[in-house]
């Protein structure tokens, strides 16, 4: 008789332990791409903006045509490209301001704050993500979430591969 | 810019009543973000019901437990979390911003029975404790709800990664810079003057540091005084001053927001010879903001803090000689002293409200998009919710 309470016992417990789990990986699901969204929607707008500061009088023809077409690529670069694409962006972009900054004009420096005020944004949002990306990955790795398929069909998200020096 | 009025929770995990600098934290952004229009609730313990702002709401009376060197009055069992839930309940809130949340108190509770967008911040600094190793995978799966963890300094951000195997935004404390910039000097702490504030009978905040280096100044610098703020009882501490030392020293018990500033405006030097257990260093920045030359030891906090020397002077801590040198080094040098003051003021306003509330607000957003409301998080379970349904036939 014990030994049948027993084992009703541990299977409820198991049962209980795979539906906690099977929570906390639905959660965390949902913080990889709530978490990518936010990046995706910031990076957005820094094209935009990379756009703007194409056109103005800070970029010159040159670094203009480079930073035009940097900013493109990120727009209407795929996810697998998305990464490269954007570290183009940065890296024009961080060329153009390294030796332009005091010669910008009053309406220019609003969009240098704007784009200095988004990159520190994209900062924090890059390393929310990475770091709802990587406990997923971990959470995931889990022997018991792995035998009972817990995750079920969602892919398993990968890092952003950001290099956030060039920022 | 602060544009949707938000209602936000936040949970503080230690007793409203006692001064410390995470409450002080908490108070100062609740009254920022209610001033930008938000509708704010804080959840915090507290002894005495009555004296409280109207919008803290009481959780309970706090229990005293030793954590890291001093005595945390923090909050636990049953009762606390059956308030912990009715508050989230009731609450109606956009977002849930919990302090501290892997220390045994209400924001722990609340991170575990809230479902929704909830932010986390980390004040502590602490080396690696071996019984957070034990309970991390206890702990794991509710610090991981959190949509984004904030941690006051590097030292703080260092303890997490270390603790709890997980990255956070790094977002300094606040202060409101333009009080202390608009100190004004008054002569009684002019002169050849050192200042300290802090409760001072804690041994880690170094005050014996400065007793045993002030025999080697006194004999350089034959006028200095040290003025000693802060709450505690001084007559104990005198008996251990050397007696001719003894008439050096003033104790000038706790002061008020406004007398700080201005004494933080007349010193020559301010001094922070703590010897760990620091996170952040409010007092610091502060008195960066004010103006004051600071010279502090150089536990990781500081330095980073100081810029590694960029914006205040650093000593070797807990080494008196070193303390001694660095004094008596910028009493000397009138230029030094004033260079240094002028890099610690604009380094002291980079950490204005305005700025800091901006950070954290950025970060709010951020964890709010694509979510509902806080929830009690045993309402989304599906087991409950299919109970409930056939309850409401």
């Amino acid at each position: 008789m014990t030994f049948w309470i027993l084992i009703t016992f541990t299977l409820l417990i198991a049962l209980w332990y795979l539906s906690f789990m099977a929570t906390r990986l639905d959660r965390l699901h949902h913080r990889v791409e709530t978490s990518w969204a936010n990046l995706d929607v910031l990076l957005q707008k820094r094209a935009a903006v990379a756009l703007e500061i194409a056109h103005s009088d800070i970029a010159d023809p040159a670094s203009s045509l480079l930073l035009t077409g940097a900013a493109y690529q990120a727009r209407d670069a795929e996810i697998k490209n998305r990464s490269a694409a954007e570290s183009g962006l940065s890296g024009a972009l961080g060329l153009l301001l390294e030796d332009s900054q005091h010669l910008a004009t009053a309406a220019d420096n609003a969009l240098l704050t704007e784009l200095s005020g988004l990159t520190d944004r994209i900062r924090v949002a890059i390393a929310l993500h990475t770091d709802a990306v990587t406990r997923t990955q971990m959470v995931r790795g889990r022997f018991v979430v792995k035998i009972f398929r817990l995750a079920g069909t969602a892919p398993l998200p990968v890092t952003y591969e950001f290099e956030s020096d060039v920022l | 810019m602060l544009t949707r009025s938000l209602k936000i929770g936040i949970v503080c995990p230690y007793s409203w009543d006692t001064p410390g600098g995470v409450q002080n934290h908490i108070r100062d952004l609740a009254e920022f973000l209610i001033s930008a229009g938000h509708d704010v609730s804080v959840l915090a313990p507290a002894i005495d019901e009555d004296n409280l702002p109207p919008y803290v709401v009481n959780a309970g009376k706090p229990i005293a437990i030793p954590y890291n060197g001093a005595v945390a009055r923090v909050l636990f069992g049953p009762v606390a979390f059956s308030r912990v839930r009715q508050w989230i309940s009731n609450g109606e809130f956009d977002l849930l911003h919990l302090h501290e949340p892997a220390i045994p108190s209400i924001s722990l509770l609340a991170c575990w029975a809230a479902d929704g967008p909830m932010v986390g911040t980390f004040h502590a600094a602490a080396k690696r404790q071996k019984i957070i190793f034990a309970i991390g995978p206890i702990l794991e799966p509710a610090i991981e709800k959190l949509s984004a963890r904030i941690a006051v300094s590097e030292a703080a951000r260092l303890t997490l990664t270390d603790h709890l195997d997980t990255d956070a935004v790094v977002i300094p404390n606040g202060i409101y810079a333009s009080r202390y910039a608009a100190g004004v000097r008054q002569s009684k702490w002019e002169g050849n003057t050192i200042g300290f504030i802090g409760r001072f009978e804690e041994p880690r905040k170094g005050l014996s540091v400065l007793l045993e280096a002030l025999p080697i100044i006194a004999r350089f610098v034959p006028d200095i005084k040290v003025f000693v703020a802060g709450p505690g009882d001084s007559e104990e501490v005198e008996k251990s001053i050397d007696p001719q030392l003894r008439h050096r020293f003033t104790f000038l018990g706790k002061v008020s927001e406004e007398d700080k500033a201005n004494f933080l405006s007349s010193v020559a030097i301010y001094v922070a010879p703590n010897t760990g257990g620091e996170s952040f260093g409010i007092i610091l920045a502060e008195a960066l903001a004010s103006g004051a030359p600071v010279v502090a030891s150089d536990i990781p906090a500081f330095e980073d803090l100081l810029g590694h020397g960029q914006y205040g002077a650093l000593f070797k801590s807990e080494d008196p000689m070193d303390l001694a040198k660095v004094i008596i080094d910028l009493i000397r040098d009138e230029k030094k002293r004033t260079d240094l003051a002028a890099a610690g003021r604009s380094r002291g306003q980079s950490f204005d409200w305005k700025i800091i509330a901006q950070q954290i607000y950025s970060v709010y957003e951020m964890s709010i998009v694509g979510s509902s409301k806080v929830k009690l998080a045993s309402d989304t379970r599906s087991w409950n919710r299919f109970l409930s349904k056939d309850e409401k036939k």
